[in-house]
C-alpha cells in the first residue's frame, strides 16, 4: 500500500511543476484528436519511446551516476524476443514483451555482475563493447534472421489486434506507449525515494560512505542496472510491433545507446524529469534535421554532429542537464 | 565479553607497515580517544576495522563474531558505524535524505527511514537544516551531519574520524557536546581520532596513542599527557609546558 501510495505522491514537486506536468499530460491524451500528419504522430510516438529509455536508463545513469553505453543490446532482446515469437509461434505481445524482459534481466546480471567491478570510463568502455558483441551475434545468427533482420508482415493478421499489438493506425500504438510512460513516470517516482532509490545516491556521491552505512554497492548496482534493462527491453518489444521490421543495425546500434544516455544527461541526469525534457528537445530536432537538412541539402548525418556537440556543452557547462540549470536558477531566487 | 577486541593486527601497504601489531580491547560503552601524529595509521586502523580495507594479518572481534574478512557493508550492518574524515556530499541528497540513508540500513520504508531520520536531527538540533544539501553548509554542520548520518544505522560502536578538525573553538564546544550526548543518552561506544587536544583529553575515558604504526600508549588521559614516550612522539614539550598538569 505505501508503495502506490509513494508512486502516486509528487508534493516535493514545486506547484508550477505539477502544473506544467498536468498540462502537458492533458496535451498528451488529447493530442491524436487534433488535426496532425502522419509525420507528427510519428514524433510523438518516438518521443514518448525515447523518454521511455530515458527514464531507464536515468536510474542506474542518472541517479546512480554509471554511465551506461550499452543499453541497445536490451532493446535489440526485447525486439527480437517479441519478434521472434510473434513470427514463429504466433505469442501475443503481452505474454512475449514480458519474456523479453525476464530475457533482457537475466542478460543485465550476467553483464552486469563482471562490469561493476569496473568504475567510471571503464565501465561506459566495456558496456559498449558488450552491445558491440551481441550486435554481431544477431548478425550472424539465422535463427532471428541474421542481418536481414525479421518482418513482422501485417497482412498476416487482422488489425486492430490488440493482443498481438498490430494496428493500422498509429494512433493506438500512440495510447499504447502513452499508458507506458505514465506507469514509467510512476514507477520512477516510487524509485528515487525508495531504498534503493537512496542507496544509489549514495552510491553516486562516495561509495566508500556507503558501503560503510551498510550498503552492498555492488549488488545495489547490479540490481539497479536490471531495472533499467526492464524499462528499456518493454520498449524493444513495442518497438518490433510498432516498426515491424527489425534487424541489428537499429536495435542494437552504437547510435541507439548513445542517443538514450543522452536524453537523460541532456533533460538532467538524476531527476524525475530530465529524460522526459530531453526526449522532447531531442526527439523533434532529430526528426526534423533529418527530414529538412538530411535530405534536402544533403547533410547527412547532421544530426550525429549536433549531438557530439550537445555532448560537449552539458559537459563543459552543466553536468546535470537543463533541469541542473532550473535548479540553480530556483536556487539563486531563494536565497 | 567486551564490544571491541583487536588482536595484533597488521596491514601493510606494499613495503609499508601502516599499522604493526595494534591490540586494541574496547569494552561496551566506553569513549576512546585515539591519538598520535600524522601518518600514525590511526585512520588505516578505522579502515582496516571497519572492512574497508583488508587486514594482512590480526584478528578483529565485534561483539562476540570474528569480523576480519567481513565486507565494509557487513560490518556496518552488524553494528559498527563510521565517520570519514573528507568527505562532503556534493550530490543531490539533502541533509534529511543523507540521513535516511543511515536509517535505510534497519527499515525498508522511506516513511518509517524519514521519521527515524527526523529523531535524530532533533536530537541533535540539526533538524533546522534538513532541507539544504549538504555542499551548502559549514563545515561543523557538515560533520555534524556525517555523524547523525552514521548514527541513522543505530549502531553500538561509532568510530569518529577527526570531527573537530578544522573547526572552531566554540564549533568544537557543540561538537564535543554532541559526542557526549551519543555517548552517554544515546548509550553508543564511541572511538574517536582526534587532533583537537583539548576535546579528546576532555571526553575521553581512555587514550590510546599511535606512532608509526605501532601502539606506543594507553591509559587515562591525565597519565597519558605525562607519558614521556608520547610527548617525544606527539604532543611536544610545547605542549606540555603550556598546559602544565591541569589538562582534562
Amino acid at each position: 500500500m505505501e508503495t502506490i501510495k509513494n508512486a502516486l505522491d509528487f508534493s516535493d514537486s514545486p506547484r508550477i511543476d505539477l502544473t506544467i506536468a498536468g498540462l502537458v499530460a492533458l496535451f498528451l491524451l488529447v493530442f491524436p484528436i487534433f488535426p496532425h500528419s502522419a509525420f507528427a504522430m510519428a514524433t510523438m510516438i518516438q518521443f514518448l519511446m525515447f523518454s521511455l529509455y530515458g527514464m531507464g536508463w536515468n536510474t542506474i545513469g542518472g541517479y546512480g551516476g554509471q554511465v551506461d553505453l550499452g543499453k541497445a543490446q536490451y532493446v535489440g532482446i526485447g525486439a527480437y524476443t517479441t519478434a521472434v515469437m510473434l513470427i514463429r509461434w504466433d505469442v501475443p505481445f503481452w505474454i512475449s514483451m514480458p519474456i523479453g524482459m525476464c530475457f533482457a534481466v537475466i542478460w543485465s546480471f550476467i553483464i552486469g555482475y563482471p562490469l561493476f567491478r569496473l568504475k567510471g570510463h571503464y565501465f561506459a568502455i566495456a558496456t559498449i563493447a558488450t552491445t558491440l558483441v551481441l550486435k554481431d551475434i544477431f548478425e550472424v545468427w539465422d535463427f532471428v534472421g541474421a542481418a536481414r533482420g525479421l518482418e513482422i508482415s501485417p497482412i498476416k493478421y487482422i488489425p486492430p489486434d490488440f493482443l498481438r499489438l498490430i494496428f493500422k493506425q498509429d494512433v493506438y500504438y500512440y495510447y499504447v506507449i502513452l499508458g507506458f510512460f505514465f506507469l514509467g513516470i510512476l514507477y520512477v517516482n516510487w524509485f528515487r525515494r525508495s531504498r534503493l532509490g537512496f542507496q544509489l545516491r549514495s552510491i553516486k556521491d562516495n561509495e566508500d560512505v556507503a558501503q560503510s552505512l551498510g550498503i552492498n554497492v555492488h549488488w545495489a548496482k547490479v540490481k539497479t542496472y536490471a531495472i533499467a534493462t526492464a524499462f528499456v527491453s518493454l520498449v524493444g518489444s513495442f518497438h518490433a510491433c510498432y516498426i515491424k521490421n527489425i534487424e541489428p543495425e537499429d536495435t542494437m546500434s552504437l547510435d541507439l545507446s548513445i542517443l538514450i544516455a543522452l536524453m537523460a544527461m541532456l533533460g538532467g541526469a538524476g531527476s524525475l524529469w530530465g529524460p522526459i525534457i530531453g526526449a522532447g528537445i531531442l526527439i523533434p530536432c532529430k526528426s526534423y534535421l533529418k527530414e529538412w537538412l538530411g535530405a534536402q541539402v544533403g547533410l547527412v548525418g547532421i544530426d550525429l554532429i549536433i549531438y557530439a556537440g550537445i555532448i560537449m556543452v552539458i559537459s563543459a557547462f552543466e553536468p546535470r542537464g537543463i533541469w541542473g540549470i532550473v535548479e540553480k536558477v530556483r536556487r539563486r531566487k531563494r536565497s | 565479553m567486551a564490544l571491541l577486541e583487536i588482536h595484533g593486527l597488521i596491514k601493510d601497504f606494499g613495503g609499508l607497515r601502516a599499522n604493526d601489531d595494534i591490540s586494541i580491547t574496547m569494552e561496551r560503552g566506553e569513549l576512546v580517544g585515539l591519538i598520535g601524529p600524522n601518518g600514525a595509521g590511526k585512520t588505516t586502523l578505522f579502515n582496516c576495522v571497519s572492512g574497508l580495507h583488508p587486514v594482512t594479518s590480526g584478528r578483529v572481534m565485534f561483539d562476540g563474531q570474528d569480523i576480519t574478512d567481513l565486507k565494509a557493508h557487513e560490518v556496518a550492518r552488524l553494528g559498527l558505524a563510521r565517520t570519514f574524515q573528507v568527505y562532503v556530499a556534493s550530490g543531490d541528497l539533502n541533509v534529511e535524505e543523507n540521513v535516511m540513508v543511515g536509517c535505510f540500513m534497519r527499515t525498508r520504508s522511506p516513511s518509517r527511514a524519514r521519521a527515524r531520520a527526523n529523531e535524530i536531527l532533533k536530537d541533535l538540533n540539526l533538524h533546522d537544516l534538513s532541507e539544504f544539501r549538504v555542499s551548502e553548509l559549514t563545515v561543523a554542520a557538515q560533520k555534524r551531519v556525517t555523524m547523525a548520518t552514521a548514527l541513522g544505522s543505530d549502531p553500538k560502536l561509532l568510530l569518529l574520524d577527526e570531527v573537530a578538525a578544522g573547526l572552531n573553538p566554540s564549533e568544537i564546544e557543540e561538537i564535543m557536546a554532541d559526542i557526549r550526548h551519543v555517548h552517554e543518552d544515546m548509550g553508543v561506544t564511541v572511538m574517536l581520532i582526534e587532533h583537537v587536544m583539548e576535546l579528546v583529553m576532555k571526553v575521553s575515558d581512555r587514550v590510546i596513542v599511535l606512532d608509526s604504526g605501532k601502539k606506543i600508549a594507553e591509559g587515562d588521559p591525565e597519565t597519558i599527557v605525562e607519558d614521556p614516550r608520547v610527548i617525544k612522539a606527539y604532543l611536544g614539550e610545547r605542549y606540555v609546558r603550556e598546559h602544565g598538569g591541569d589538562i582534562g
